[in-house]
């Protein structure tokens, strides 16, 4: 009926199976969220591809931005965690550089006749994987490396030892939240950014189809939604950014268990 | 202990420091991108909103999980709603340490 006008904001974020499969029960199908998935995991590959196809000494335009990539992320990786940390440089950059090309590739408009564009990243599932993948790195290299002594994360110095099962018991509570703060914070953002957009985009249809000089203030909306563009291209960069960078700083916590 | 050794005599090399650091904090608003200083701040306050949220989820799960398996039925989830709010507040405290620690520095 009134779908084909004004979508509702939500519809964008719908799961369809393109290729339904079924796995020992379990509903495995190819949907527009793996599409998406393997359009940025594939848009990623080709460009680290091309750009470093050349490997000049003077790097070239594309060949600066992997490098400009490079060294942003072993900046940050080093800053947080320190030398020592450059081991989980590859885990940090993947993890950046999926994140932000998945927030990106989100913000493109359909092409026509194409599958919708989507954002994987603001689907708590997947969210929610990766801040658990993170974590689970860190408890299982805080073990690895520092044997039980890990567990003197929750036992912070100088507490009354009378006041210590309550401080743990919240410092337990604190740990096992940060999986959920960094999936929570990565999926609202994309969520209300890619709703705003939508709601805006929806007022300037509705303002041209009242017609007349009602029409003429559509124009306000439109440069509305142009700012908000931009703002979300730097949102889906920060957010990315933020990812990784807390990310690093739960891995200092498993390298330098005991002495902070 | 910092302001004092300012006010005892401004040698030229301080007096012009601090000069270019007005000039500086002058010309900053100017260049900076609105858009930027409104996305960073917005960053800012969903990682707060974020990690209070996520500690007031986990609390009280983990008391309604402790509930379910030893059958203590509500005082898991009351202990566990307070030590929640409890870990959100100190989440959020130890954001904003990491954020002044940080510095505006690197970030920007």
């Amino acid at each position: 009926m009134l779908r084909t006008m004004a979508a509702g904001p939500m519809e964008q974020f719908e799961i369809v199976p393109l290729v339904p499969l079924t796995m020992g029960g379990v509903d495995v199908s190819f949907t527009n969220s793996t599409l998406w998935m393997w359009i940025a995991l594939g848009v990623a590959i080709v460009f680290f591809g091309v750009a470093t196809r050349s490997r000049a000494l003077i790097p070239g335009r594309l060949q600066s931005v992997a490098e400009v990539f490079y060294e942003f992320i072993a900046d940050t990786v080093r800053g947080a965690i320190g030398p020592e940390g450059m081991k989980f440089f590859p885990y940090v950059f993947t993890l950046f550089i999926y994140i932000l090309f998945a927030n990106i590739l989100g913000l493109f408009p359909t092409i026509p006749g194409l599958p919708h564009t989507f954002t994987t990243t603001s689907h708590i599932a997947v969210t929610l994987s990766l801040g658990l993948l993170s974590i689970s790195i860190v408890i299982v290299y805080g073990f690895y490396k520092n044997g039980f002594s890990f567990l003197k994360l929750f036992v912070p110095s100088g507490v009354p030892v009378w006041l210590l099962p309550l401080v743990s018991l919240i410092e337990i509570v604190s740990f096992l939240s940060r999986p959920i703060s960094l999936a929570i914070r990565l999926f609202a953002n994309m969520l209300a950014g890619h709703i705003i957009l939508k709601v805006f985009a929806g007022f300037i249809i509705s303002l041209m189809g009242a017609g007349g000089v009602i029409g003429l203030i559509s124009i306000f909306p439109f440069i509305g939604i142009v700012a908000i563009t931009l703002l979300e291209i730097l949102v889906a960069f920060l957010q990315a950014y933020v990812f990784a960078i807390l990310t690093c700083i739960y891995l200092n916590d498993a390298v330098h268990a005991g002495h902070h | 202990m910092t302001d004092t050794a300012g006010k005892q005599d401004p040698s030229p090399l301080d007096e012009f420091s601090s000069r270019l650091e007005a000039a500086q904090k002058a010309v900053e608003p100017n260049a900076e991108d609105p858009n930027a200083t409104r996305g960073r701040a917005m960053g800012k306050g969903f990682r707060l909103g974020s990690e209070l949220l996520a500690a007031m989820i986990v609390g009280p799960g983990l008391g309604l999980l402790i509930d379910r398996l030893a059958g203590t039925a509500p005082w898991g989830m009351i202990v566990g709603i307070l030590v929640g709010f409890a870990a959100g507040i100190r989440n959020v405290a130890s954001a904003i340490k990491d954020d002044r620690a940080g510095g505006d520095d690197g970030a920007t």
